[in-house]
């Protein structure tokens, strides 16, 4: 059946060919249309039946709960607050991300691997859109689940119970963040990014050159062709930019990093 | 179903055809749906065609987007949560003030007072985290079936944005109970734009253009200096009128395109 399916060589779409199986959309897809929004209303009524809406007291400006939460859908950026200043974690981050995912369909050269879940010609786009994902949601999972007051580590179940709101056990103090910080000096952390950034932006080239004939670097080559720079250089510098996010956390977390370059006007 | 009938019916048949005839077979009906009912593939098309909702969809289909398992619903759920949470919003509205001082008591109310007012937010609430959940999922059966290549660039572009639409929405509605959890879940994520450069007071280079606590990009957004009467205000008029305009304009032109540009199983 997938083998049927495969695009002609021209790249009509086939699903607007004669002969491609179709049926009416009544009552076809009107039924599964009715059945899903049934699904959805039954679903929707069992689980407000079930569980109530979270409402805490009222608002209060002198009353700063400890750690204050964002949504969960936001928490990822607020556990990125670990890592980086708020400009780079709430502001440049986001917008980033956001343009990154506009311009997934201008950057992607394989235009026929459209309509099933096929990736072997698309290995590179699906593992960083995975990545990306699984990124994401770890850092949600971390800041929705793993942080509690002063945003230390605190183990569900272990520490807290999941549906309660104390943080500790009878007799435990909260837990203190005494970690010492330390930055790189100017010219180590300039040096370092502008490595980064350069080394990142020529290694796949240097990749081909170096292995001419391993096959995996042979479909490097033919991809690196195919891409052209400009294409080239808005997917490298999204690559690389996620790579520096993960490199800070590793420098964060591993080497007790706070600053990569520190200047008067802003900090990385 | 009814196109052929070659074997002989049953008295229960008969009996359903009878009715079934009496009610879809009458000058009202007629007057309402235009079309008879579709019982021939003949009229299966036309009343695609010929209602007003129908003809959002195509007369036909391939089988092979129909599938459960190819694009979970996911798209169709999103827009369905949405219409349900457009009712609910709408009933909420009546006994919702977005008041300083009323706004939390209003919460107690639905609790404790209204017929049923706690379903009608529970429902409300849960559809809202159902609907950012389906929309990621929805972004991701997108990507993985490739379903934004060509010609569908631009209908993932808008989607991108009404993802943050629906982001937003449901950030703006997550003020209004006016409760500890809302209030400090709102600060922080607001705080976050003091932080722009440029545009926020304390972001970098802020002092180039004077952007100063009160007159910064944060002050804009939430009305004040901190979260207050003046940003409530705000997050329900951005939330019950303001987005959802904005979204439904967006939704009507991704439909739209949907249409024209084709269902993206299989090329």
């Amino acid at each position: 059946m997938e083998q049927e399916l495969r695009p002609d060589k021209s790249g009509y779409m086939l699903m607007n060919k004669p002969g491609y199986p179709r049926v009416s959309s009544w009552p076809h897809l009107i039924w599964l249309i009715f059945l899903m929004m049934l699904f959805i209303t039954i679903v929707l009524w069992a689980v407000s039946f079930l569980a109530y809406a979270p409402l805490e007291e009222m608002a209060e400006w002198a009353k700063t709960p400890n750690p204050a939460k964002a949504p969960w859908y936001f928490i990822g950026l607020q556990e990125l607050l670990v890592y980086f200043d708020p400009w780079i974690a709430g502001v440049m981050l986001p917008n980033q991300i956001l343009i990154g995912l506009i311009l997934i369909p201008y950057v992607d050269i394989t235009p026929s691997e459209q309509g099933h879940y096929r990736w072997s010609n698309r290995r590179f786009a699906v593992a960083y859109f995975t990545f990306g994902i699984a990124f994401w949601a770890t850092l949600i999972f971390v800041g929705q689940l793993l942080r509690g007051p002063s945003w230390q580590i605190y183990w569900p179940i272990i520490d807290y119970d999941i549906s309660g709101h104390t943080w500790t056990r009878e007799g435990v103090p909260l837990k203190q963040g005494g970690l010492k910080l330390a930055s790189m000096s100017t010219g180590t952390g300039m040096a370092l990014i502008i490595g980064f950034f350069t080394i990142g932006m020529i290694l796949p080239f240097m990749v081909t050159k170096l292995f001419p004939k391993s096959n995996v670097v042979k479909a490097l080559d033919k991809y690196l062709k195919e891409l052209g720079y400009i294409k080239y250089f808005v997917v490298q510098s999204h690559v690389l930019m996620m790579g520096a996010t993960v490199m800070k956390i590793i420098l964060r977390l591993g080497f007790n990093i706070k600053y990569i370059i520190e200047t008067p006007w802003f900090k990385i | 179903m009814a196109e052929h009938h070659t074997q002989k019916k049953t008295p229960a048949q008969k009996t359903f055809d009878l009715l079934s005839a009496l009610l879809t077979d009458n000058p009202v009906y007629k007057s309402i749906f235009r079309t008879g009912y579709p019982s021939t593939l003949l009229k299966r098309m036309a009343v695609m065609r010929s209602s007003f909702y129908m003809h959002l969809f195509p007369t036909k289909v391939g089988e092979h987007g129909l599938k459960l398992r190819y694009s979970w619903c996911m798209g169709g759920i999103t827009f369905f949560l949405f219409l349900l949470l457009s009712l609910t919003g709408i009933l909420l509205m009546f006994y919702y003030v977005p008041e300083e001082h009323r706004a939390f008591h209003d919460m107690k109310d639905l609790r404790f007072m209204v017929p049923f007012g706690v379903v009608l937010r529970n429902m409300h609430r849960w559809a809202a985290h159902g609907m950012v959940l389906a929309v990621m999922l929805h972004m991701m059966r997108v990507f993985y079936t490739g379903s934004y290549k060509a010609p569908r660039q631009f209908n993932w572009v808008v989607g991108v944005l009404l993802l943050l639409f629906t982001l937003l929405l449901s950030f703006t509605g997550y003020l209004l109970p006016w409760d500890q959890l809302g209030f400090w879940a709102v600060t922080v994520g607001t705080n976050m734009a003091s932080a722009t450069p440029l545009l926020g007071y304390e972001g970098p280079f802020h002092e180039l253009l004077g952007v100063q606590i009160d007159n910064d990009i944060r002050f804009a957004i939430i009305g004040g200096t901190r979260i207050g009467p003046n940003a409530l205000v705000r997050a329900y008029v951005w939330h019950c009128v303001g987005i959802p305009l904005v979204a439904t304009l967006l939704m009507v032109f991704h439909f739209w395109r949907i249409r024209k540009d084709g269902f993206s199983g299989p090329l």
